[in-house]
């Protein structure tokens, strides 16, 4: 069984709201600003791929980016937590396409590489959180979708996909192929990767796909703009409460609480 | 006439209020350019909502009322809503921001070849197009986007738009479609669903959230802060951390990836102030703010701040609030 990973590089979600620069010219966060990562629903789409791979050694992980010279690095980290190959989509013509551009091309390297069985998404990317191109894979490569998935176990040739819901969670049983946007859980908290791994992941080969190598000639419609991107203001000034320890700032606190008329 | 579409989500056999959210944010842009608002309906034993979707802002309603359409499956959904675009032909589709939606919006977007933009918290309109606000990087930064081509997709951020009325003397059209679904099969089969036991009222629902992050140490921690969302009639929350160490069930995720609330008091308690938490919960009328750290980001967007180790202020909190409520 193969599955593919799709993974993006993005500027590092946890930089703080006051640090963060955007580059107001090009719509878009300043790209050399912190290290760049991998999103973290895409480690959580790995690990899950890689549960599979520990209970079925006869299964191939494949991890796939699209970006520029940078995003080698997640590509080198997803094989060094275990991934068998990666497949890197390099081309000018791939920078800054939509969602829906994304996926076409995704597509194209996935029906290229034949015989995928299963192809998971992280939820969301956490620069654009557009949320959009794992679907889009699915209506693409005329799959099954299922979104917000964080488990998978295989029995025989049917999967066991562990999905939440809006109040709890679900087992859904699908066929092959598939796709599944993964969310985060406590089950699927990203592995580290070994030394050895990394050593290894170090060494293997990263093939790249251009336009050209997956027969793309046409130029790739662009259907979402981008007009403007601002920074937002918060207005609210904060009241801090005083008291000489813990329990005196709690007394002030509620006294605070009750004087706004805000305990009812 | 351009139109507008709206996809009507039911939960607990009524309209969402989500969904009446859209239809109040489609009654805004139409009153400036005097198009229609039509409602998508789809499900089974659902026609009876017709009237509170008129009520709620549509001028008429595309029903699809099938026991096919029971239990969702994105494919059966997929082929009606087609249907209904394919004859209301709209400039523009609007979806609530829940889960089936989340899912549907992408994949009909596909099909009509449209332009989807998602979680959206604000409309423009101008004369050529519909400008979109959506936050981006995690809330970080503000998008304004439009769609090129014939049919714009937006999913909408629920708590950001006023709903309409509901106006009972609103009339309008009735529209019943038949498409046929009988060579629709199920993409996948539910075998067993767990729904979380709900300790206090409903998350999104809830008047006042007393919320927890990374700076709680274990899921006991957790309880002092159940004990205060019980003493306010309130509900419990969490943040993205807190789920990942397992402190809590995911159904306490409040976030961009998690539930979205907008209660009259949201208590951060040991909360850093992560821009993706933020933008789950900055809707919130009042927020008070309980961190070690004084320079936590969460103290920018709160109204009230208390400088301290959570465990040195709860219990006297707790017993304080519970004296005066008695």
């Amino acid at each position: 069984m193969h599955i593919v990973v799709c993974t993006k590089q993005i500027v590092d979600p946890e930089i703080p709201s006051g640090e963060f620069k955007v580059d107001f010219e090009a719509k878009r966060a300043v790209p050399d600003q912190g290290e760049p990562v991998l999103n973290p629903y895409d480690e959580n789409a790995i690990e899950v791929a890689l549960q599979l791979k520990d209970r079925d050694k006869d299964i191939k992980v494949t991890v796939l980016t699209m970006g520029g010279e940078s995003s080698q690095k997640v590509l080198r980290r997803a094989l060094a937590m275990g991934c068998d190959e990666a497949i890197w989509l390099k081309d000018p013509s791939f920078e800054a396409l939509d969602s829906a551009g994304t996926a076409a091309v995704i597509a194209k390297a996935i029906r290229q590489a034949g015989n995928v069985d299963i192809v998971l998404c992280g939820r969301q990317a956490g620069d654009w959180d557009m949320g959009q191109v794992g679907a889009l894979l699915a209506e693409e490569l005329q799959t099954a979708c299922i979104p917000m998935a964080y488990n998978i176990e295989k029995k025989e040739n049917a999967l066991f996909v562990k999905r939440e819901t809006e109040n709890g969670m679900a087992v859904l049983e699908a066929g092959l192929p598939l796709v599944a946007n993964i969310t985060n859980s406590s089950t699927n908290q990203p592995r580290y990767p070994s030394v050895k791994g990394v050593l290894m992941a170090g060494r293997k080969k990263i093939p790249t796909f251009s336009a050209g190598d997956l027969s793309i000639d046409a130029e790739i419609p662009k259907r979402v703009v981008v007009e403007e991107l601002t920074l937002p203001s918060y207005d609210r000034q904060v009241l801090f409460i005083d008291g000489e320890d813990g329990p005196e700032k709690a007394v002030n606190l509620a006294a605070h609480l009750i004087k706004m008329n805000l305990i009812k | 006439m351009p139109g507008i579409l709206v996809y009507a989500s039911i939960v607990c056999d009524a309209v969402s209020m989500p969904t009446r959210e859209i239809l109040g944010a489609a009654r805004g842009v139409a009153a400036k350019t005097g198009e229609p608002v039509s409602a998508a309906l789809l499900g089974s034993g659902i026609s009876s909502l017709t009237q509170d979707l008129i009520e709620a802002g549509a001028d008429s309603v595309h029903v699809c009322d099938n026991e096919k359409l029971w239990e969702f499956h994105a494919n059966a959904y997929l082929k009606v809503l087609a249907d209904i675009a394919a004859s209301v032909n709209p400039r523009m589709i609007i979806f609530p921001g829940e889960a089936a939606a989340i899912e549907l919006a992408p994949r009909l977007a596909h099909r009509l070849k449209g332009g989807l933009i998602t979680d959206c918290i604000g409309f423009e309109v101008r004369e050529d197009a519909v400008i979109f606000t959506k936050p981006v990087y995690g809330s970080k930064a503000l998008a304004r986007m439009r769609v090129d081509g014939p049919t714009a997709l937006v999913t909408v951020r629920p708590r950001t738009q006023e709903p309409f009325g509901p106006d009972q003397n609103r009339k309008g059209d009735v529209v019943t479609v038949e498409t046929a679904l009988g060579d629709i099969a199920p993409e996948t089969r539910t075998v067993e669903r767990v729904e979380e036991e709900v300790f206090e009222c409903i998350l999104e629902e809830a008047n006042v959230v007393v919320s927890g992050g990374r700076g709680m140490k274990d899921p006991e921690s957790f309880q002092q802060l159940r004990e205060l969302a019980t003493l306010l009639n309130g509900a419990m929350g969490a943040t993205r951390v807190a789920v990942d160490q397992g402190m809590v069930p995911p159904s306490c995720q409040i976030g961009l990836t998690g539930k979205i609330v907008a209660p009259e008091v949201y208590f951060a308690v040991g909360i850093s102030g992560a821009s993706q938490h933020i933008a789950g919960m900055s809707g919130s009328k009042y927020i008070v703010a309980i961190n070690s750290d004084p320079d936590a980001p969460i103290f920018s967007i709160s109204n009230v701040g208390v400088v301290e180790d959570y465990r040195n202020v709860m219990p006297t909190l707790i017993d304080e609030l519970r004296k005066a409520l008695a």
